[in-house]
């Protein structure tokens, strides 16, 4: 018997009144960011009427693409309980890569450049399931790696990308003029949305979410589900920094460095906790728009994009403190 | 641990389960942990000092010295925050406040301020607010250090942004200019306060209630707080003085640089959490100190130095610190690992 | 006196005014009852000895005594006042501290701090150390025990048995601040000990007795009848009995812990079958460090093993590691011939083996996934086609075994953590009986917190199962479920095998015979 056995029963007293918390909680999660979404885009509309026309429809969409792939990928990290704070300095590798890689590979530099990536996540994700190093480390390990190799392949410099090889990540299609990259975001998101629905990943994700030490002895893969994530996670951001590399025509070491926090941000003011087991791609669907029309709001109501960075520092504090289940953890660090 | 990334991880306290008999733990691993990192330290010197002429000069031990002094500074803070267990992302946010305020506070080209040194206590104090800040909603709210001083972090840089707009204030300040070029006994002044830090550093991990409070929680919480100890409070305060450090620090390279800008903190939050666990202090909390941790801002700082005179590219210094730290946590997890052991 | 108590000896309490002294403490977890009327008392400068099986609540008291958990009824009184602790720290400040088994010191701060944190007193003034003062504070601690430890030492440099003693000298240290001798809760302090320390340790509590009273917690009854004053036996949450060491014997407190034979018809002993002859799980030298040492075992078709042995004895360890769950080294493990390499659960789990874990919350499920995501989740591809799930089959498995075990839930699909213990519990076996091929099951204290009622289907459920020929390897609290339940009782003590007890139906060995080997 141990001290912390002796605590440990102070919780296991709470458990018949915290299930219906918990129930509240999982609804609350689920109803506030479609409210908080609905409202945010009510006010911009009275504020600003042709915000609902679907040209500008369009391009608040559009330019919520790069965020939405981080996002889904790094999702699934936080679905499990840890964490890739590496996926905003990996699009930025990324970036680099791809318009070293497109003089010499042309096309081929895309799936090349995203498995590059990958790797980069698998070492990630095995250093930390193998080593049992937590995520965070291990990814702010890795953000500072990336950003080193993406300085060094660049020399620090912005490389320009010329050709046509990455229109098709940039243009308008159809007769309605669709950006193209919201369709390529949209088909991701479906292969995300029909994989979580349709196999038993999802069933793993959550429960090394919940609870890790059930899933293990349950015999559910727990290292491979992990190390996926990891993956997949990685795979996202260097897709993410190829379709950067559409829009500015060039890819730079620091691109995308400043979507790390939007991304933490529209996770978990989506719904997602960030203490792991609650959270899905259509949540993040809904916060990624959060944010993306936040920002234009924001310009809307005539803020200063100076303070954006500030907004992004409050909300992700403020959504962490209501969506964390606290009852996961005993000991705050 | 978790936990609360690193608090998840079960708390390595006591005996492990399923250890009956606990024999001493051998003195030979905390004479490594302890002396370790300065044979390290020795050894780098040595193999610059082959490598390169220009390393062992005068010169040279004195740029490494003035450029290590508000690593120093950041280092012996952070300290605090590590011994809890806890880590603090908000360096680079907290620092870029700390420059503009003070840059906007002493004589500038911006505005007609002129506080002096009242401005630069203002920076630190500043500071200060941010580490209390972080420590409240830390500890308040029950979220895990590093999600709220990441967002801390972007609050800095935002203010910072926002204090900057656009206008960079240079430094019109004559006496504080002074601190950081002037020299006394072939050092410059900024590195004598960096040295007045870690002393009180020392000072106050040995003597107050802060320190050793601080490695209690850090070395088992649940038995700190079991013990009457609020740890909440403490908690909270080491941020706070970790905050103050830092917003120092950022008073530091605004007058080395003679301006503020948002960008004085960058890669320092790293660098920072490099030495300190290259130094000795862990991440898991309870373990190392402020003399640890500036022996690894030494490491830190020779190693960017010696790769810069043998011709590194200057750009591959995050990432060797990156390469460094998650080797330095993993040779430590290494032997920890268990089958069910869950760490997020 | 509680006139519930059978008074062994009818030692009436002289005139002295206890210095603690419990009447009536109740206490309900969710569904089971921990405390059900404990009463005692412990005089000044005695030692009084407190036993009881697993289970019998001792635990639950000592929490309540030092305020890590309140009573739901009852009193608690010290040196005549009614108390309420909170916590210890303040119950340490009423005079009243705990020797831990699993230590409470912080390991990487002084001796001398462990002493006196969070009571530090003149030795920290305005939040500054002053070291001397603190040394010297703590030697006399120390030196009330006549130990020769160094105040400035590393806690976690000490061995086991000299931190054992800072945490005595901790408790101490409430004498200078309640002005009164304090009591001092010593919870199975020897179980870790070897002989020498054993004989250290009670030679200071000799020590103790002239300065504190002494509650000595353990399973071992030689060393209880050895040092104590006064016993009291614990049985199913109260106390049973009052004895004087010299006028009890090892194998009357034994049979006042186990109570009279309850064996009811519920464990539906003619319900077993004999095993089989074919041996299917066969065990050679599994060691797991520092806990087992060179088990063998062999277990049959249709067998039940059950495990006996106290906290430490090393039989979770055993169970865990054949489970994958604990890393192990072995001369040979084979299933049906076949050597069994269980790297984690998953593989074992490929190898036909289950596992019901005693921690059921922590180990056993997922509370936020439903009954049905529970009950599939090891066998998952049993209701995939391809990568694809096929959630009609999934509901039709479901809804097949919450019949089959009468889970009662308002639908498949209802969150696991919003069911009853009973009804979580036999989803959790389901997941494991879902599958045709299971060969060996291992369940750790399966009926832990049910109530009667579920405790009799999981019996029945375990029985049915030996029909089918699984074979079982059993864990649980009480002996007399344990050999109801086994064929063979496999009977531990200190990492190894100290016994092999055969269990046939009708001819049940007496529990106190497998009692004799454990402790």
């Amino acid at each position: 018997m141990s001290v912390t056995d002796k605590t440990g029963a102070f919780s296991r007293l709470g458990d018949g009144p915290r299930l219906t918390q918990s129930a509240r909680r999982q609804l609350l999660l689920t109803v506030m960011p479609v409210i908080v979404l609905a409202a945010l885009v009510a006010a911009i509309a009275i504020a600003n009427p042709n915000f609902l026309r679907a040209s500008s429809i369009w391009t608040v969409l559009d330019s919520a693409v790069p965020l939405m792939i981080l996002a889904s990928g790094a999702m699934l990290v936080i679905l499990v309980g840890g964490i890739d704070l590496s996926v905003a300095s990996l699009a930025s590798m990324a970036s680099v890569l791809v318009a070293l890689w497109i003089p010499a590979l042309g096309g081929w530099a895309v799936p090349v450049v995203i498995i590059v990536c990958a790797l980069a996540g698998l070492l990630q994700g095995a250093i930390h399931v193998v080593a049992q190093v937590p995520s965070f480390l291990v990814t702010l390990g890795g953000l500072a790696v990336w950003s080193g190799v993406a300085l060094l392949a660049s020399g620090a410099s912005t490389i320009p990308v010329s050709g046509t090889t990455l229109d098709w990540t940039f243009t308008r299609v159809g007769a309605w003029n669709v950006p193209s990259a919201v369709l390529i975001a949209a088909a991701l998101v479906a292969v995300f949305a029909l994989v979580l629905a349709f196999t038993p990943v999802r069933r793993w994700l959550i429960s090394i979410g919940s609870s890790e030490p059930a899933a293990l002895m349950a015999g559910a893969p727990v290292t491979q589900t992990k190390i996926a994530a990891f993956v997949v996670s990685a795979a996202c951001a260097g897709f993410a920094g190829i379709m950067l590399v559409g829009r500015t025509f060039s890819g730079a070491p620091t691109l995308a460095d400043s979507l790390l926090l939007p991304v933490v941000a529209a996770i978990v003011v989506g719904g997602t906790a960030i203490t792991g087991g609650f959270g899905g791609i259509g949540r993040t669907i809904v916060g990624v728009l959060i944010i993306t029309v936040l920002r234009v709001g924001l310009s809307v109501a005539g803020v200063d994009s100076s303070y954006e960075q500030i907004f992004y520092g409050v909300l992700v504090i403020a959504a962490v403190a209501m969506t964390i289940d606290r009852s996961k953890l005993p000991f705050v660090k | 641990m978790a936990p609360a990334r690193l608090g998840l991880a079960p708390p390595e306290t006591g005996r492990a389960p399923g250890s009956p008999r606990p024999s001493r733990r051998p003195d030979r691993a905390t004479i490594l942990a302890d002396f370790g990192p300065l044979g390290a330290l020795v050894l780098l010197c040595l193999l610059f000092g082959f490598l390169s002429p220009q390393f062992a000069t005068w010169g040279n031990v004195r740029n490494v010295l003035d450029s290590a002094s508000v690593l120093a500074v950041i280092a012996v803070g952070l300290t605090f925050v590590l011994l809890l267990g806890a880590i603090d992302l908000s360096i680079e946010g907290v620092m870029a406040t700390a420059a503009l305020s003070v840059a906007l506070l002493v004589a500038n080209s911006r505005n007609d301020l002129d506080f002096g040194f009242m401005g630069v206590l203002a920076a630190v104090a500043i500071g200060a607010g941010f580490g209390l800040a972080s420590g409240l909603l830390s500890t308040g709210l029950k979220i895990p250090s590093f999600m709220t001083t990441l967002g801390m972090s972007a609050i800095g840089i935002g203010i910072a942004t926002v204090l900057f707009g656009g206008v960079q204030p240079a430094l019109r300040s004559p006496e504080l200019a002074e601190w950081a070029s002037g020299q006394w006994f072939g050092l410059t002044r900024l590195t004598y306060v960096a040295v007045a830090v870690v002393l009180i550093g020392i000072l106050v991990q040995r003597y107050t209630r802060l320190g050793r409070y601080a490695r209690a929680i850090g070395g088992a919480e649940e038995l700190a707080l079991l013990s009457g100890i609020p740890v909440r409070r403490y908690k909270t305060l080491a941020f706070t003085f970790a905050g103050a450090t830092y917003g120092l620090a950022g008073v530091m390279v605004t007058t080395q640089l003679g301006s503020g800008i948002v960008q004085a903190g960058v890669g320092q939050n790293f660098a920072a959490i490099t030495a300190a666990v290259v130094g000795g202090t862990l991440l898991s909390g309870g373990r190392g100190g402020v003399l640890h941790s500036i022996v690894g801002v030494l490491i830190v700082t020779v190693l960017v130095n010696g790769l810069v005179l043998i011709g590194v590219s200057p750009y591959v210094q995050g990432a060797v610190q990156g390469v460094i730290v998650v080797a330095a946590v993993v040779i430590t997890a290494w032997p920890l690992r268990k089958r069910l052991r869950v760490v997020k | 006196m509680n006139p519930d108590i059978e008074t062994v000896e009818a030692e009436q309490s002289p005139g002295v005014p206890p210095v603690l002294a419990v009447r009536d403490l109740r206490k309900r977890f969710a569904e089971t009852t921990a405390l059900d009327g404990v009463t005692f008392e412990v005089r000044p400068h005695e030692v009084v000895g407190l036993i009881g099986e697993n289970g019998a609540g001792k635990s639950t008291l000592l929490k309540m005594l030092v305020g890590l958990a309140r009573p739901d009824s009852g009193t608690i009184e010290l040196r005549g006042r009614r108390v309420k602790m909170r916590g210890i720290a303040q119950a340490g400040a009423a005079g009243i501290g705990m020797v831990f088994q699993e230590q409470s010191l912080i390991p990487n701060l002084t001796v001398a701090e462990n002493i006196l944190l969070g009571a530090e007193g003149p030795a920290v003034v305005g939040g500054l150390y002053r070291w001397r003062e603190l040394r010297r504070r703590a030697q006399v601690q120390l030196d009330k025990i006549g130990s020769e430890i160094s105040v400035d030492a590393l806690t976690e440099s000490l061995s086991f048995a000299d931190r054992q003693l800072v945490e005595v000298a901790k408790v101490l240290a409430t004498e200078e601040r309640t002005n009164a001798e304090p009591v001092v809760l010593l919870d199975e302090p020897t179980s870790v000990l070897d002989r020498d320390e054993t004989e250290v340790l009670f030679a200071q509590i000799e020590r103790l007795r002239t300065r504190a009273s002494v509650v000595f917690v353990s399973h071992r009854l030689d060393e209880v009848l050895r040092v104590s004053d006064r016993v009291y036996v614990l049985r199913n949450g109260r106390t049973v009995a009052e004895c004087v060491p010299g006028d009890v014997d090892e194998a009357t407190l034994r049979k006042l812990m186990i109570g009279r034979d309850l064996a009811g018809s519920h464990y539906d002993e003619e319900r077993q079958l004999p095993a089989r002859e074919a041996v299917r799980l066969a065990v050679r030298g599994l060691t797991v460090k520092g806990v087992c040492d060179h088990i063998d075992l062999d277990l049959h078709e249709g067998e039940v093993v059950g495990i006996a042995g106290v906290q430490g004895s090393g039989r979770e360890e055993l169970c865990r590691s054949l489970f994958g769950a604990l890393a192990s080294r072995s001369e040979s493990v084979t299933m049906h011939g076949r050597p069994l390499n269980a790297r984690s659960p998953r593989a074992a789990i490929a190898s036909d083996i289950g596992y019901v874990p005693a921690e059921r919350r922590r180990e056993g499920m997922v509370g936020s996934m439903s009954v049905a995501e529970n009950i599939t989740l090891p066998h998952i591809s049993e209701v995939c086609a391809g990568p694809l799930l096929q959630r009609r089959k999934e509901r039709a498995l479901a809804e097949e075994w919450i019949e089959r075990l009468r889970i009662r839930t308002p639908s498949a699909s209802a969150q696991l953590g919003s069911l009853s213990g009973g009804n979580q519990q036999k989803a959790v076996l389901a997941r494991w009986l879902v599958s045709d091929s299971l060969r060996l099951l291992i369940l750790d204290h399966p009926t832990r917190g049910l109530d009667v009622g579920a405790k009799t289907e999981v019996y029945q459920l375990i029985r049915d199962l030996t029909a089918d020929g699984v074979s079982v390897l059993l864990m649980a609290d009480s002996l007399e479920e344990l050999i109801a339940m086994s064929h063979r009782v496999l009977v531990m003590k200190d990492g190894r095998v100290a016994e092999i007890i055969d269990a046939p139906a009708g001819a049940k060995p007496a529990p106190l015979r497998v009692l004799e080997g454990m402790v």
